[in-house]
């Protein structure tokens, strides 16, 4: 299991939070841009409310979001299954609005899979080159080929029904990239796993991404599984996209407080600007790094908040505040302490586990927090 | 839970079971027994009556009848109701209501629970006014099969419905995003998967026009004597006799073998579609 | 989810075009089909039903212009005068069809009861059985029991032997002849719903009554048959409906004098023609059974059956 911070695997581009894709149409092949995307549903309910977006060629792309947020139906309309009420849909260039999901260079792997139950597990991977018209040689060829890549090939003459969940996500993803699109769609493919066939399988679908340098568009609603995996996400709510950036800029720097709250654990407080560049909160005075200008939320990761017990705080450090354990949660590689100041505001702080036997706090044991100036995170509103 | 009742309570149940299966088979037993009854001045029982039937022409032209209805009707009625199950299935959008939205249920279900009488005294004087009208549609094996592709096709309807609505519904895009066009997908995912469901369809048609006869009898002309219609004659004109004996037990093991090999089908299909679990 | 601020106008476009995408496919796959039904069998029903209202014409055809007079026959006025003949025949054949489903629901409790409490690999051969002999034609099967009951069969010689009924007759022709064979045609449509009902019974509540109840009938009519009504009602529309109009059995089984409804409508069409006093009796015939399953209809919606799968 990787670390909650874990490293970001930029892959090349420049500035792709900024986004800014080439316009001449030449766009590299496996690249894809929306420009003004909406959908509505019967009864004006907005799924998909005015995206723009690029994703580069060859890039682990999450679209991550609580459900009903549109981030599959937005899925649906790159792979064609539904149409978009406005705006443009370019792969590697070319427009897609009027294409049928049968001639876009795009496979999906559902989240049910979608394996034909009538076909065997070597035939099911056959399935799309056998459409276009792919030569029966190169075709048991190419499907062998990708079952040894995926270690399926023991059960090629097994039938679905036969296969357990991992086996039969396996055969998914293989039927997908066998065919080389230039876009593979995951639909929430790993939702139906246990945690550790999971974490295998995102490790793997991570592998294989980079071994093929396909463009991979992930819908997820887990921000675990999103931090795990993506080189850059894009957190939607309602239909709009929130934030876009690389997992590591928008872990760290939200935007808003939905942004925040959904990726990973945070501290947030609503403050009053006071002179000296301090914040005024439910907690007490923040001294802030940040110079504060609009902004009226401050936010802080409980992994970015230091502990020290009562007797060994530092005394001379700006943001300390006392309090009291109320719950020492622990989960193996940490531990998450929710604190209570004097005040009665609960603060929670994550301590890795690394020195437990030295420092660990019970219930109602004594502790000093320590919020850094620099790990505090203005966000506007 | 439902086998731990108490034992007298199972064995009542079986008790009273056993006679109601008896009572069913009976009836048919019986006929079949007599089938073999001896040929009149003789006293040994035998194959008498079925050597009979082979040589009587107004049988064997009315099984031909009964079999080229039946075959027709068939064929129509399983590729019409196939098309209608899959259909609904795929294409009406569940979303809506109202009764727009109702209507095809309403117009499927009209056959089945229609009184076969009531059907077939339409279809009587539908064809007759229409022969009047136009001269075509003449009382015969033609009418009568366009009588029975009208009860088939529902019926089919609803097996291929029901087998379509066990499948998930993202198999027809994942079809679609593999490069398969319409048709393509058609004849490559759907067909294949409802098979079961189309052959069962097709038996479960064939045996219902064989079954049939008051929907038959109403559109019968003069020239187009089926097996069950002539049997109904000469049952009305000369009461039980050895002959038709002989013809009904033909008849009887022909349903109860058809029966028996769709019950095959389609237990095979749920033998496919269990999941197994494990590696 | 937000609302519409802009472009209100393109808004929804995708939708109505996928909608209709959606109806063309329909049509071009359910439409054949239902057209044929449409054109075979609604039409050609409601012809039938609007010959009710033409006057009688001289060979018993249809004639304009429109009148009531089919249906004051049905009502049993002719030229003779009023007789109860028609009416006693519809109340006869009510009647009939009633008590063949009561029989049949007699018969199917004990043998639905006897399946679900055998192992679940067997119950779909035992419930096939009981299917399989309602596969056979229906004149081979009433064609049965005519061979059973007929005047020099064994049941009865016992019934001559009993004194039950006069020497040298059979239980057939007759009324009960006739009862047992709609009992007989029509017992596996009480079964399969039954079954249906009964396969999916929760037993937890049987097992909460064994210990509020010392008797096993107070079981099974306080915990067991109320989880049984959906099935049941199902049963008796799918026996109670053919059964009424039923054509083969009363012409077989029944003889001439106890004419039922469906019987005489078909005379009306086969032997002496009088199609609009057909018609109109087909009328009352399809009220009854219209009104049937209606009152049924709303019952079993009433206990909350749902029905899973349909179209």
């Amino acid at each position: 299991m990787a670390e909650p911070a874990m490293l970001p695997r930029i892959a090349g581009q420049a500035d792709a939070a900024t986004s800014s894709a080439p316009t001449s149409g030449i766009a590299p092949r496996g690249a894809i841009r929306l420009e003004g995307i909406s959908r509505v549903f019967g009864g004006g309910v907005v799924a998909v409310d005015r995206i723009d977006l690029d994703i580069q060629a060859g890039e682990f792309f999450t679209l991550l979001g609580p459900s009903g947020c549109g981030k599959t139906t937005l899925l649906r309309m790159i792979a064609g299954f539904e149409t978009p009420d406005a705006g443009r849909i370019l792969i590697s260039g070319r427009e897609m609005q009027s294409v049928p999901p049968h001639k876009r260079p795009v496979n999906t792997v559902f989240q049910s899979y979608a394996l034909f139950p009538h076909l065997s597990v070597a035939e099911n991977i056959g399935f799309g080159l056998r459409m276009r018209g792919v030569a029966r040689p190169e075709r048991l060829a190419r499907t062998e080929q990708i079952m040894a890549l995926l270690q399926i090939d023991a059960f090629a003459r097994r039938n679905p029904a036969q296969l357990s969940g991992g086996q039969r996500q396996r055969v998914a993803l293989a039927r997908a990239l066998v065919n080389e699109p230039e876009v593979v769609l995951l639909d929430e493919p790993l939702s139906a796993l246990d945690a550790k066939l999971r974490a295998e399988l995102q490790v793997e679908l991570m592998r294989m991404q980079k071994r093929l340098g396909m463009t991979f568009i992930f819908v997820t609603h887990d921000q675990h599984e999103a931090l795990v995996m993506s080189d850059r996400i894009a957190v939607m709510e309602q239909g709009r996209m929130l934030q876009v950036g690389p997992v590591l800029d928008v872990y760290e720097q939200p935007r808003s407080v939905f942004v925040a709250e959904f990726l990973g654990l945070s501290n947030i407080w609503k403050f009053t600007p006071r002179p000296g560049n301090m914040a005024e909160t439910a907690i007490g005075a923040l001294s802030i790094a940040t110079p504060i200008t609009t902004q009226r939320t401050a936010m802080i990761r409980p992994e970015k908040i230091w502990l020290y017990p009562e007797a060994d705080a530092p005394r001379d450090r700006p943001n300390m505040f006392a309090g009291v354990v109320r719950e020492a949660i622990y989960m193996g590689a940490s531990t998450q302490y929710n604190v209570a100041l004097a005040g009665g505001a609960i603060v929670l702080a994550l301590d890795t586990n690394n020195q437990a036997a030295e420092r660990s706090w019970g219930p109602g044991e004594r502790v000093v927090l320590e919020l850094k100036p620099a790990n505090i995170m203005l966000i506007d509103g | 839970m439902s086998q731990n009742l108490a034992p007298p309570i199972r064995r009542a149940l079986l008790l009273t079971s056993l006679p109601v299966y008896g009572l069913l088979y009976a009836p048919l037993a019986l006929i079949a027994v007599f089938s073999f009854a001896p040929a009149p001045g003789s006293t040994t029982a035998g194959l008498h009556w079925y050597n009979d039937l082979l040589h009587a022409p107004d049988v064997l032209a009315a099984l031909r009848r009964s079999l080229t209805l039946a075959l027709g009707s068939s064929i129509l009625g399983t590729a019409l109701g196939t098309l209608m199950g899959f259909g609904l299935s795929r294409f009406r959008s569940r979303a809506r209501s109202g009764f727009a939205a109702a209507l095809p249920s309403l117009i499927i279900y009209t056959p089945i629970i229609m009184p076969s009488l009531v059907f077939g005294i339409s279809e009587l004087i539908f064809f007759n006014l229409m022969h009047k009208a136009t001269g075509l549609f003449a009382a015969g094996l033609l009418t009568m099969g366009i009588a029975h592709v009208t009860f088939q096709a529902p019926y089919v309807a609803l097996v291929v419905f029901a087998r379509m609505a066990g499948l998930d519904p993202n198999l027809f895009e994942a079809s679609h995003d593999l490069y398969a066009n319409g048709r393509q997908s058609f004849l490559y995912l759907t067909v294949p998967v409802i098979r079961p469901a189309i052959i069962g369809g097709f038996l479960l048609a064939f045996t219902l026009s064989i079954d049939d006869f008051t929907i038959s009898y109403f559109t019968a002309g003069p020239g187009s004597t089926t097996l069950p219609i002539y049997i109904y004659s000469a049952v009305a004109r000369k009461g039980i006799s050895p002959d038709i004996n002989a013809l009904a037990t033909l008849m009887i093991a022909t349903v109860i073998g058809i029966g028996l090999l769709q019950y095959g089908f389609t237990r095979q299909k749920d033998r496919q579609t269990v999941p197994r679990t494990g590696d | 989810m937000s609302a519409i601020t802009g472009g209100a106008s393109i808004q929804g476009s995708a939708e109505r075009a996928e909608r209709l995408a959606r109806a063309w496919r329909l049509w071009m796959t359910a439409g054949p089909g239902l057209f044929w039904i449409v054109v075979f069998l609604l039409l050609p029903s409601l012809i039938l039903l609007g010959i009710g209202f033409f006057s009688i014409g001289n060979y018993g055809n249809p004639h304009l212009p429109l009148s009531l007079e089919p249906m004051r026959e049905v009502a049993g006025y002719s030229i003779l005068g009023w007789s109860p003949d028609n009416l006693a025949t519809i109340l006869r054949s009510l009647l009939q069809a009633i008590s063949a489903a009561g029989l049949t629901i007699l018969l199917a409790y004990p043998v639905v009861f006897f399946i679900i409490t055998r192992p679940p690999a067997l119950r779909p051969l035992l419930l096939l059985f009981v299917i399989l002999p309602s596969w056979t034609n229906q004149v081979v099967r009433t064609y049965a029991w005519m061979e059973l009951l007929g005047p020099g069969s064994t049941l009865s010689h016992l019934a001559q032997g009993a004194g039950l009924i006069p020497p040298h007759l059979g239980l057939m022709p007759g009324i009960l002849a006739m009862q047992i064979g709609l009992t007989y045609n029509y017992l596996p449509y009480m079964v399969v719903p039954l079954y249906a009902a009964a396969e999916k019974l929760d037993w937890s509540l049987v097992e909460a009554g064994r210990d509020l109840y010392a008797s096993g009938r107070r079981l099974f009519w306080s915990a067991v048959f109320p989880q049984t009504i959906p099935g049941l009602l199902s049963g008796i529309i799918l026996v109670a409906i053919p059964a009424f109009g039923d054509y083969v059995v009363p012409t077989l089984l029944g003889g001439g004098k106890s004419m039922m409804i469906g019987s005489l409508i078909a005379s009306q069409f086969l032997d002496t023609p009088n199609w609009p006093y057909g018609a109109a009796l087909t009328i009352f015939m399809l009220i009854f059974t219209c009104a049937g399953l209606i009152v049924f209809r709303v019952m079993s919606k009433r206990l909350g059956s749902s029905e899973g799968s349909m179209i």
